[in-house]
This record gives structure tokens, C-alpha cells and sequence, in this order.
């Protein structure tokens, strides 16, 4: 058992709790953190793939660097209409 | 780095396991945000572990760094009250994510030995890329077209945050004198942190785009203590934000019209070519990521 065989195994772990944690939560904010996690285990599942050869492969490990900046940036504009989408519920509702 | 199991890697996983779990199921928002920070941190830890240290520094100031500052910042609204879930729709999706893990367990185990095709490809031609650091060389040279593609990403993320903003990001902050002196302090060291890892890039771990997130947290930190004209706004703003874009898709259009193809970079300036257009993505993303965070920010207090 190496520290990839683990990786092998929480990744998609984590990757199923964020999902299902992104589909059935209610709150916006905490959906956007589930979204998250669910892609740090990706993360993990494609670094864990590219860390079992002798020399770790560049390939993958720069796939997850795009994916990690998009997340940055894609959270951001999520966020950002999570909260108008919560001000208007708030208006609606007449609070 | 070997990769035998030691207690250190069975604490860090089990730790990012629980973080993982805790974030996702802890009902109040706050708590959520501050279980996922150290989520993202035990997670840096874990690339550095699997021998991906360009990651480890990317998680560490993206993924902690700016995702933080923007669900702390998101933390100002109130909470909304939501209808609780239903009992069988909470079954269904328990049962739904158990057979989702089972199936990609079993397509994690039946995975063939690694046939070391492609880093044996990134290390024979690595030599005429310009760049001596493989991952920057996939980054910039070989998938340089992926990377493209992910600036243009980027940049629609940004204009999409500042269509969902109201007009009240632009003022001067006016800040304490205990602030000035952070700025006066950290400015500084972001900078050089900044430019050391753009250029640090070619040969070590680094690169354009934890460069770039350091651009966007001097930025942030220079107009939240006050610094005039760091707001990101206005049509320089724009013209920052899209001119890592036009410059790839420049260089694009050159090496099709007047080299060897599309993005084909030549031995002799292709380290030249990686060098300015790693500088321009970094800070074409840095003020990129400073307006998403600040075109949304909150005061705290303040009511939308």
C-alpha cells in the first residue's frame, strides 16, 4: 500500500461527498463549498494517477493546475450570484 | 520521495477525509468555510506529498488564498432560511453517492500500470521547449492551446462578476494607520514573491499562475488599506484583464501565418516566448481575480 493506493481510494470518496453534499444541501454558500471539496477529490484522483510512475507525469499535474485556477475564478462569479439570489429571496419575502 | 505509507500520510488523508466530510454536513455557514480552509490546506499538503510541487503552491495560494478571501467576504449576508430536504430524497442520494463510490473504486483498481508513454515524450522533446521545468513546458509549450483556452475562461469569469456587481467598488477605502503599515510591509514581499515565481517558473516549481494570484493579493491587500487607483475598475482595468488573451491568441496567429503552425514555438525563441507571455497571463490573471473580489465585495454591515 503507497500513499497513492490511499489517494486512489479517498479520492473518489471525497468526489462522491461533495456531490452528493452539493446536490442536497440547501444553502447556496454551503452548495458552492461542497462543489469545492468535490473538486479537490478530483484533484486528488488525477495527481494520485500522476504520481505512480518513477518520474511523476507533467501532464496531468498541469491539467489540475488549470482546473485548480478556473475553480478560483468560477467560485468567485458563483458567489457573487448566490448572494443577488439571496437578496432577492430576502426582498421577496418581505424581510 | 518515496511513496511508502508513514504515519504522517495516514494522519494527513484521514484528516482530509474528516475536513472533507465536516465541511460538506456542518449545518452553519461559517463553520463550513472555516472546516473547508484547513480542507484546502491539509490538501497542500497532500500535492506536496505526491511529488506535485507546482500544485501544492497553487492550492495553497489559490485554492486558500483567494477561494478563501471570497466565501470569508460571501460570509457578510445573512443566512436564508431553506426548506429542509425531503427523507427519501436525502435516501436517494445516500444510496446514489454509495453506488457512484463503488463504481469508481472499481474503475480505480482495474487501472493498468502506468506506461510512462507521455512523460517519456515531455522528456525527450523537453529540450528545444524552452522551459526546463516539465510541468511549465506542458503549461506553455506542448498544451499551450489548453492554456489558452483556460485564460479565455478566466477572463469571461471576470466580466461575468463585474455584470453581477452594483457601481459602489470603485471608491477610495480610506484605512487606519495600522493598515497603511501592513500594506507598507507586505507590498513589497508580494511583489517580489510575484516576480520571483514567474521567473522561477522555467526552472523550478512556479509559474505564471501562482504569479499571478500573488499580483491579485497585492492588489487586494494595496486597496483594501486604502492605495488610490487599485480598484481594478474602469477601462484600464479591462484592458489589463484582456490582454493576456489577445497576446496568446496573437502569438497564435503569428507562428500559424509566419512559423511552423499553430503555437509552434521555434528552439531558438521559445524561452523568450514563454518568459513574456508567462509575465503577461500572470498579470492579466492577477487583476483578473483582485476584481472578482473586490467588484463583489461587502461591507460588513451593509445591506443589498
Amino acid at each position: 500500500m503507497t500513499v497513492v493506493d490511499l489517494a486512489l481510494i479517498a479520492g473518489p470518496a471525497i468526489v462522491v461527498i461533495g456531490l452528493v453534499g452539493h446536490l442536497l444541501v440547501g444553502d447556496l454558500l454551503r452548495r458552492i463549498v461542497a462543489l469545492n471539496v468535490a473538486s479537490g477529490g478530483v484533484m486528488m484522483v488525477l495527481l494520485a494517477i500522476a504520481a505512480r510512475g518513477e518520474a511523476p507525469d507533467p501532464v496531468p499535474q498541469a491539467l489540475v493546475l488549470t482546473g485548480i485556477v478556473i475553480m478560483a475564478a468560477v467560485t468567485g462569479v458563483a458567489l457573487a450570484l448566490a448572494r443577488r439570489v439571496d437578496a432577492v429571496t430576502d426582498e421577496s419575502e418581505g424581510r | 520521495m518515496s511513496l511508502e505509507i508513514g504515519v504522517f500520510d495516514g494522519l494527513l488523508l484521514a484528516g482530509v477525509v474528516l475536513s472533507a466530510v465536516v465541511a460538506v454536513l456542518v449545518p452553519r455557514r461559517t463553520s463550513a468555510v472555516a472546516v473547508f480552509l484547513v480542507f484546502g490546506l491539509l490538501l497542500a499538503l497532500l500535492w506536496a506529498r505526491l511529488d506535485a510541487p507546482d500544485i501544492a503552491l497553487a492550492e495553497a495560494v489559490l485554492g486558500g488564498g483567494v477561494t478563501g478571501a471570497l466565501l470569508v467576504d460571501a460570509l457578510a449576508s445573512k443566512q436564508a432560511e431553506v426548506p429542509r430536504r425531503r427523507s427519501w430524497a436525502l435516501a436517494t442520494g445516500i444510496i446514489a453517492g454509495i453506488i457512484a463510490f463503488l463504481g469508481m473504486g472499481w474503475v480505480v483498481s482495474r487501472l493498468s500500470e502506468p506506461s510512462g508513454q507521455l512523460p517519456l515524450l515531455v522528456d525527450d522533446h523537453i529540450g528545444g521547449s524552452g522551459a526546463e521545468h516539465p510541468v511549465t513546458a506542458v503549461l506553455l509549450n506542448f498544451r499551450s492551446f489548453d492554456t489558452l483556452l483556460e485564460i479565455a475562461v478566466v477572463m469571461t469569469a471576470v466580466f461575468a462578476a463585474t455584470a453581477v456587481s452594483d457601481r459602489s467598488w470603485t471608491r477610495t477605502l480610506s484605512a487606519s494607520g495600522e493598515l497603511r503599515i501592513i500594506a507598507v510591509v507586505l507590498l513589497p514581499v508580494v511583489s517580489l514573491l510575484a516576480v520571483w515565481m514567474l521567473v522561477a517558473g522555467t526552472t523550478r516549481p512556479g509559474g505564471a499562475f501562482q504569479a499571478g494570484a500573488m499580483v491579485g493579493a497585492g492588489l487586494v491587500i494595496a486597496h483594501l488599506t486604502g492605495t488610490r487607483r487599485t480598484s481594478t475598475r474602469g477601462p484600464w482595468g479591462d484592458a489589463l484583464i484582456v490582454l493576456g488573451l489577445v497576446v496568446f491568441i496573437l502569438l497564435a496567429f503569428s507562428t500559424a501565418v509566419g512559423g511552423a503552425g499553430w503555437l509552434v514555438l521555434g528552439e531558438s525563441w521559445a524561452s523568450t516566448a514563454i518568459l513574456a507571455v508567462e509575465a503577461v497571463l500572470a498579470v492579466s490573471i492577477g487583476v483578473g481575480l483582485a476584481r472578482i473580489f473586490l467588484a463583489n465585495r461587502r461591507e460588513p454591515g451593509e445591506a443589498r
